[in-house]
């Protein structure tokens, strides 16, 4: 493919220049690096666009129209406005950790983009053995700078903005990591490019094996990126602008990049680890014919982006579509059904392919094709796993559903006094007085 | 252990911030920027483990002690040192026998372990030569094997196999054990922390201790007990 020349073109060119351990671990790398970069920087301007035009659409508006066709430069009109906006630092605000805090906040967001599996071979940055723990640590490390910017503002709205972030990420943060545990016992690496092997080698999605994982990930990330319906960190008509009220210009610009970059990468992970990452069937023919390997590449990041993208939509839709939980609620979701609801999945996991292992050999059946790269199972096995799946979904619903019926109605200190003085008077004494020593 | 190349850059680089920050921790006068000191100094030893070929270890570190238990650090800090921020402008090194005291147990401190430490690199560089040497040289032909996208061997590392055993083959009742003492400290501290007035308000004293209470303090009767 004479098309696809120029990257071993642009490899034989650095060889000249440097030796082959330079060109693999240092240059390569830094082009991935600059490239992803200026990609998720465009994706920035490009959300910002694609945002009001959404709603627009869901509003039936037509969204900007007046700079450029069809509205299409008004990222650039934006950009500049924002950069040409007054950079402002309040009075009595902590000087260097409001100026740290947004720094702190972009890094987060666009350091965990090294890991993530945007296609085979070269498409990736560094494939890290511990691929999604990282993603998890660097991704947490983003409540930091939500805190310390609401806090250093020295304003009341960054401050309530600020604890209501931090309780809200640290509750569901549990949640997120829980539910990744099931489709781990699935692919046994963290490595995500291993995980999407895992996932080609059985030509299936674990979406079908972990259906509540899934929904469990998905609502959990988005309340970990602060998005409608659960930006209450932000809530612009109680917090004026939540955790970054005090921030303008350049600084606030950067909080929305660290936004907007965070809901790509927890889009990517479920794509990568629910979603089959860059795989596509039949895709393994291009590998196999010489000359073909980067096209190969290439449509597998196509495909990539194509589910990438269907996710990022979703978060749109849910924004325009749902209003803003209350407090009480969102800690209920947390708390009352999102944990739980991982926890049991953990469990119906395990039992599920406990259940697969051993219905191999029962009866004739065979359900194990090979338990040496992961657990890959042969078509009644992944019936039974897709079923087993389903199940697993219902029976939480129904538990969990269960066990918080009118959860709410519950009055504990009612309970309390039933417990401890039952039909006594309020104010005299539940045993009589004994006359004591004090 | 031979430290070369990057290696050697990325170890000093990270233990002279792993130090500085973990001094900058006990110095800096705001509480919140204390914390961010530590927060930079268990981002080093977290690096340090990199190093180390323990990105699990690594990993969990930041996970848990960046992500989880400093930014608790922080709201807690933040709620209680809301109004006493502003004091301790006085001097810290004003208390000569206070600063002599920890200067002679840092030095004592800092003898030991280097003392500890030596003892123990000989003895391991004795036990386990062989071993280093062919380890070495097996991760150094790994190395050259792998492809510019592969730097980490994509299978859970042998460290990841070992952590998760020993925890849960050897130590699980320590874990367990554990827990549960930091879920009593957790308890204890709630009830330490709540004053007679929260307690009378959600109605959680014995009737007749509120009656002696109150008769000392006429505010508490007034709580009203009711939901």
């Amino acid at each position: 493919m004479l098309f696809f020349l120029p990257i071993d073109f642009v490899d034989q060119m650095l060889l000249k220049f440097f030796s082959a351990d330079t060109v693999n671990h240092v240059v390569w790398p830094f082009i991935q690096v600059v490239l992803v970069i200026s990609l998720v920087t465009g994706w920035v301007a490009a959300a910002n666009y694609l945002e009001r035009k959404v709603s627009a659409f869901m509003q039936a508006r037509l969204g900007p129209m007046r700079v450029g066709p069809w509205g299409i430069l008004q990222p650039i009109a934006d950009g500049i406005k924002l950069l040409t906006k007054e950079d402002f630092i309040p009075d009595k605000a902590d000087r260097w950790i409001f100026f740290i805090a947004p720094y702190i906040a972009v890094a987060a967001a666009f350091i965990v983009f090294v890991v993530v599996p945007f296609g085979p071979d070269w498409a990736v940055i560094a494939d890290l053995n511990i691929g999604l723990l990282f993603v998890l640590a660097v991704s947490s490390v983003g409540v930091l700078a939500l805190i310390l910017a609401g806090w250093s503002s020295n304003s009341k709205y960054s401050l309530l903005g600020a604890l209501r972030s931090s309780a809200q990420m640290i509750s569901y943060e549990v949640a997120m990591g829980l539910s990744l545990i099931g489709a781990l016992m699935f692919a046994r690496t963290l490595s995500l490019s291993s995980i999407v092997n895992a996932q080609s080698g059985d030509s299936i999605w674990f979406l079908l094996y972990q259906p509540l994982g899934f929904l469990i990930f998905l609502v959990s990330g988005i309340a970990e990126n602060n998005r409608a319906p659960f930006d209450l960190p932000e809530a612009e008509s109680e917090l004026v602008a939540g955790f970054h009220t005090e921030y303008s210009g350049f600084r606030w610009s950067l909080f929305f990049m660290a936004e907007y970059a965070a809901m790509v990468v927890v889009s990517a992970v479920a794509v990568t680890v629910y979603l089959g990452g860059w795989y596509f069937p039949f895709v393994y023919r291009l590998t196999e014919a010489k000359g073909y390997h980067n096209l190969y590449v290439i449509v597998s990041l196509l495909v990539f982006l194509v589910k990438l993208s269907g996710i990022l939509y979703l978060y749109f839709w849910l924004r325009w579509t749902l209003p803003r939980f209350r407090y009480d609620q969102l800690m209920d979701i947390g708390w009352k059904w999102l944990i739980p609801a991982s926890l049991i999945n953990v469990g119906t996991s395990a039992i599920s392919i406990f259940v697969v292992q051993a219905l191999d050999g029962w009866r004739g059946m065979k359900t194990i094709e090979s338990l040496s790269g992961g657990l890959n199972l042969t078509g009644t096995g992944k019936g039974v796993m897709i079923v087993l799946g389903l199940a697993g979904l219902g029976v939480t619903g129904l538990l969990l559903g269960r066990i918080n019926w009118r959860s709410r109605d519950f009055n504990l200190k009612s309970q309390r006094r039933n417990i401890r003085l039952v039909n006594i008077p309020q104010g005299k004494p539940a045993v009589p007085a004994v006359a004591s020593e004090g | 252990m031979v430290l070369s190349g990057w290696e050697a850059v990325f170890f000093w680089v990270f233990s002279i911030a792993a130090i500085f920050a973990g001094l900058l921790t006990v110095m800096a006068r705001n509480t919140i920027h204390s914390a961010l000191f530590l927060i930079s100094s268990l981002v080093s030893v977290a690096a340090l483990f990199i190093l180390l070929h323990a990105e699990f270890i690594a990993g969990v570190q930041i996970l848990v002690y960046v992500g989880g238990v400093m930014v608790l650090f922080l709201f807690v800090i933040m709620l209680v040192n809301v109004g006493e921020e502003e004091r301790g402008q006085e001097e810290i090194f004003n208390r000569s026998r206070q600063v002599t005291t920890s200067v002679i147990f840092c030095g004592l401190l800092v003898a030991g372990l280097i003392y500890a430490l030596n003892v123990g690199y000989e003895g391991i560089q004795k036990r386990d030569a062989a071993t280093i040497a062919q380890t070495g040289a097996e991760r150094r032909a790994a190395d050259q094997n792998l492809a510019a996208s592969a730097t980490g061997a994509s299978k859970i590392t042998k460290g990841t196999e070992w952590v998760g055993n020993g925890l849960y083959r050897f130590g699980s009742l320590p874990f367990e054990v554990a827990s549960v003492l930091l879920l009593v400290a957790i308890i204890g501290s709630v009830m330490l922390a709540r004053t007679l007035k929260q307690e009378a308000a959600v109605d959680d004293v014995a009737p007749d201790v509120l009656e002696k209470e109150a008769i000392k303090d006429p505010e508490l009767a007034e709580v009203p007990a009711t939901e």
